[in-house]
């Protein structure tokens, strides 16, 4: 089904709200990926991933009678995603060994990852996996707040303010973390390209 | 060099093609239909409604007006009571007082007369109607009506059928 025929989220809220689980499913079908974008490089694990989109969608179904609708779905749901991560992400503690899935192979294609390995950029050196294991060991050097921040914006493209809904703190906190976190991965990456 | 940050978010927006396989997000579909179905059967019908009614205790807000009425009636209630108009204690005080209204009566006799209470003749016996005054003892426990007699003799009883009319 293509996006632009199906129904508007709210819609597809309050169908849910009165028992229709088709309508979710659309929900699931719109937001799990980038649920699980988002999931995934907090946890920097497909099997985490994975149980938690499952348990994320889960609890949204069991509390969707109490939403209001004073934010979106789409608020709503990150939210929910972020809060659950983060305790997930704390009760497991640190852990390095990450599961490294291989990139699309669209991203021969995307205009950034030419532009980025065709100017003379430390990045041009390296080759993809080795790219994606510096990027993951990069992120998961900083706080699980921090990653929540930095997947949101650098890698969702979430603007600042539906970022600031979706945890619930002012704008300017999101913008500091993410100048700190910024700074953090540039050290880091310098780092290791040094090594 | 070092990455400015222009192309540190370009290198960021790459993680985005990280994606798990194709088909994946209709086989997890399956899999939460799946635990859905387990967790019904799993939980009662009264813990689903506990969820949901906590759940919407939770997401419940409490307007900002309401903060500023539950004030205003404290201040209203506060006014009431200082001012006077109204004293609960006041009106306990006079309720319990008429119940005892004939008491100081007696007393007062009691109290001027004194020691003379056993030699005066003169004194009015109506004010010690110990009806009226005192309270009725009646036992706890009495015995049923359709309950058989029961005869005792020298402390034993000459009967041990028990009347089972409790």
């Amino acid at each position: 089904m293509d996006d632009e025929n199906l129904p508007d989220d709210e819609t597809l809220v309050r169908r849910t709200q009165t028992g229709d689980t088709q309508a979710f499913d659309i929900l699931w079908q719109k937001y799990s990926p980038r649920v699980y974008v988002l999931v995934y490089n907090m946890t920097a694990d497909h099997e985490d991933a994975n149980d938690l989109l499952l348990e994320v969608f889960a609890k949204a179904y069991r509390s969707i009678s109490g939403f209001k609708g004073r934010s979106s779905f789409y608020t709503w749901i990150h939210a929910i995603a972020v809060n659950m991560t983060i305790n997930f992400v704390k009760k497991r503690g640190r852990r390095l060994q990450m599961s490294l899935d291989d990139l699309d192979a669209n991203v021969q294609n995307d205009p950034e990852f030419i532009d980025l390995t065709a100017t003379n950029t430390p990045i041009r050196e390296v080759d993809l996996s080795e790219l994606q294991q510096r990027l993951n060991e990069a992120m998961m050097k900083l706080s699980v707040e921090h990653r929540a921040v930095v997947t949101m914006f650098d890698i969702q493209g979430i603007p600042h303010a539906e970022i600031a809904n979706i945890l619930g703190i002012p704008e300017t906190t999101v913008r500091s973390r993410l100048f700190y976190a910024h700074r953090q991965l540039q050290n880091y990456l310098e780092e290791f390209r040094k090594k | 060099m070092m990455l400015d940050d222009q192309q540190l978010q370009k290198l960021l927006r790459i993680k985005r093609f990280e994606q798990p396989p194709p088909g994946y997000f209709n086989q997890a579909l399956k899999e939460f239909h799946r635990r859905q179905r387990e967790e019904l059967l799993r939980h009662s019908a009264f813990q689903i409604w506990f969820e949901r009614v906590a759940s919407g205790i939770w997401s419940f807000r409490v307007p900002s007006y309401a903060y500023g009425a539950a004030f205003g009636f404290f201040l209203v209630v506060t006014v009431f009571v200082g001012s006077g108009i109204w004293n609960p204690s006041q009106e306990q005080l006079q309720a319990s007082s008429s119940v005892t209204q004939a008491a100081p009566v007696l007393f007062e006799s009691l109290d001027t007369q004194g020691q003379s209470l056993a030699l005066n003749a003169n004194l009015d016996w109506s004010k010690f109607d110990r009806p009226a005054l005192s309270t009725q003892i009646v036992p706890a426990l009495q015995p049923s009506p359709d309950a058989l007699p029961r005869y005792i003799l020298d402390g034993r009883p000459l009967s041990y059928k028990a009347s089972f009319s409790f």
